[in-house]
């Protein structure tokens, strides 16, 4: 039985950290290239799953190609954000960014509630119910796809990142921006991409994750405060640290959870930050040049 | 329809408009409304919950207003404010409510915690009439002008875990609930009856009002290898979370949801996985009672949500202080309204309504189960 509980723990607590990671890929991937604490990101969770419900449910299409629009839709909010939102701050200080981020995300989850109604939903994906066992573990497919799709998803952005010229030229402008400018890189199509790229992220975890419960317009409030405990945590800025962070978050709470205490679960990922402030001060803010 | 605080002072000035082009109609605005402060959780894990009592609500306001009103020709006019689902929030929109905008009483609260932070301001202060709150604390901590219409987990779980123990053949069952005054109420009491009818509680596990998993907790009740779980969770959307994730991982025993927390939403959300779970609800629709039809009726003139206990219990809140108002001549002496309050027996949407000296209110309430996705009353539960 103690093995059954740990391994079912074990897969657990991967399949929440892979959705934590999803999520904070996008988020440590705008503040590297554009030094923007995005406070709105867990709102591009949130519409990735409401676009999701309501293409299945308005348009009648099926669940893994309204995964694919919301994904492209939400992109492209993303894309609308910086355009109409930071674009024309970039100069600004960046309290003030930080604090239009912060209106961004009220605005959302409020417009949420309006638009979408308060009432919670459930996305109907077929792979929601059906469990498998592998062995002691029970795992939904839903939950599998979970892990294979963020692997992948996590994959494909390293690749595009490392050898792509625009790849190259986020981590040019992830270096030094006004270098980065003097060299010829297009600065703002940089940010356009980044910001498709993260919001994408965004709504596919939102997507993915939605049918693993039920989703409700401020579900975007939880999403992004784990994404920056896993952020903070790997390092601002960092893609290889966001994935190590978000699974050792995910595990060290089901863990922490089963064999400490359930009241410890949130303290656990408070705890770690600490932690990793403590020792390594170049944590949040200070790690800017 | 609700009218916001801000509107208000629109139609305000549409009245004065329509008041200065006729006569009669001046004569008809004369009688200024009675204002009834709603104060529900509008947003975070209870905006569903909130919703659902606003409409309540106003749906039972409408058929009072329909019939003339209260006081002799005033019209209840319902004010909304958001508690945002927290006790600190909850207590400072009473505030706004009382000292600002002057309500004449408070029909409010869908979660313990938030009733009993809030009790402190309106004491002395206004009438309060609680609505869906359990925390046997409320009423017994609470004041001359507070009345609560929900039973108390006290008394609505005594007689469920009777049935429990009599009819649902378990050895032993694990407790999963939400880890505020309520869960925390819900986990002791039934720990404590269920033993002591000979049910073996194997352990209870807590979940927080922000959680949207529960796999964790839900991985270690499945390791007790419990006959039963019993789950207290008062969000609808963390109730239908759970109900599925406890399928999700081959969970094949009883399951039972806590007292006044089944709902066709619920159901609708939770899909295959809550057919034949066990509650206890005061609010059933298979047991006749011709005011709840008309509220049924004029409810579904106005929201597509299905009629739910929650709202069942806002529109009870609300008939039984318009009423006492009524009763007692008054909307603003509220020795006067209590004890009209407690000397009457009231006929609501919930059948005959009365209340004990404390304030507590005395409902039927009914033993259900989920049958072919709907809820269908087995037996009467007090």
């Amino acid at each position: 039985m103690f093995w059954d509980i740990f391994l079912q723990q074990v897969a657990n607590g991967l399949v929440n950290g892979m959705g934590y990671v999803l999520i904070a890929v996008g988020l440590t991937l705008v503040f590297g290239v554009l030094r923007i604490v995005n406070f709105a990101h867990g709102e591009f969770y949130m519409l990735g799953a409401f676009v999701t419900f309501f293409a299945i449910k308005l348009l009648g299409v099926p669940y893994l190609a309204a995964v694919l629009l919301a994904t492209i839709a939400v992109a492209g909010m993303g894309v609308l954000a910086n355009q109409v939102l930071f674009k024309p701050l970039r100069r600004e200080h960046e309290f003030t960014i930080l604090m239009v981020s912060l209106g961004l995300s009220l605005l959302l989850a409020n417009g949420g509630e309006i638009v979408f109604g308060a009432d919670p939903k459930y996305i109907p994906s077929p792979f929601a119910d059906e469990a498998v066992e592998l062995g002691p573990v029970f795992l939904t497919w839903q939950r599998i796809i979970v892990l294979v799709a963020a692997a992948i998803l996590i994959g494909l952005v390293y690749l595009f990142i490392r050898f792509t010229t625009m790849g190259k030229m986020m981590q040019a402008t992830a270096q030094n921006r006004d270098g980065a400018a003097l060299s010829g890189v297009n600065i703002d199509w940089v940010h356009t991409y980044t910001f498709a790229l993260a919001c994408g992220l965004a709504a596919v975890s939102g997507a993915l994750l939605g049918p693993t419960a039920v989703i409700f317009p401020t579900i975007g409030e939880w999403a992004v405060l784990k994404a920056f405990i896993v952020v903070v945590m790997g390092g601002l800025g960092s893609m290889g640290g966001a994935v190590a962070g978000g699974l050792l978050l995910g595990i060290a709470e089901a863990l922490g959870a089963n064999y400490i205490s359930i009241a410890f679960k949130d303290a656990i990922g408070y705890g770690i930050v600490v932690a990793v402030l403590l020792w390594r001060p170049a944590g949040l803010f200070v790690a800017r040049k | 329809m609700i009218i916001s605080r801000t509107r208000r002072s629109l139609l305000a000035a549409a009245v004065l408009l329509g008041a200065a082009t006729g006569a009669t109609q001046v004569l008809a605005q004369a009688k200024p409304p009675v204002r009834i402060g709603a104060i529900l959780p509008l947003s975070g894990a209870g905006t569903f919950e909130g919703q659902l009592g606003l409409e309540g609500m106003q749906a039972a306001a409408n058929i009072i207003n329909a019939k003339g009103g209260i006081l002799g020709g005033r019209k209840i006019e319902i004010v909304s404010y958001d508690d945002k689902s927290s006790p600190d929030e909850g207590v400072s929109a009473a505030r706004r409510a009382i000292e600002q905008d002057k309500v004449d009483a408070l029909v409010a609260n869908m979660f313990s915690p938030i009733a009993l932070a809030m009790k402190e301001v309106t004491r002395g202060k206004i009438l309060h009439m609680v609505l869906a709150p359990q925390h046997p604390k409320v009423t017994e901590e609470g004041h001359k002008w507070l009345f609560r219409l929900n039973e108390t987990t006290v008394m609505r779980g005594g007689n469920f875990s009777k049935f429990i123990c009599t009819n649902m053949n378990l050895k032993s069952v694990a407790i999963l609930a939400i880890n505020d005054d309520y869960g925390r109420a819900e986990a002791g009491n039934y720990g404590k009856w269920l033993a002591e009818c000979g049910v073996a509680v194997k352990g209870t596990e807590f979940f927080q009002g922000t959680d949207t998993d529960f796999n964790i907790q839900l991985t270690k009740i499945r390791g007790m290898q419990a006959d039963g779980i019993y789950v207290a969770a008062s969000a609808t959307s963390q109730g239908a979370t759970i109900y599925r994730q406890i399928k999700q991982l081959g969970y094949r025993g009883t399951v039972i949801a806590s007292g006044g927390n089944m709902n066709p939403k619920l159901i609708e959300l939770s899909g295959a996985s809550i057919e034949g779970v066990y509650s206890v609800s005061p609010y059933v629709e298979d047991v006749p009672n011709p005011i709840a039809a008309a509220w049924r009726v004029e409810y579904a003139k106005n929201y597509k949500n299905a009629t739910s206990f929650v709202a069942s219990l806002a529109a009870a809140g609300l008939e039984v202080t318009a009423a006492a108002m009524d009763k007692a001549g008054t909307s603003t002496d509220y020795d006067k309204i209590a004890e009209a309050i407690r000397g009457n027996t009231w006929n609501t949407v919930l059948g005959d309504t009365k209340f004990d000296n404390i304030g507590q209110g005395f409902i039927a309430s009914y033993i259900v189960q989920v049958k072919d996705g709907k809820i269908v009353t087995t037996s009467k539960a007090n």
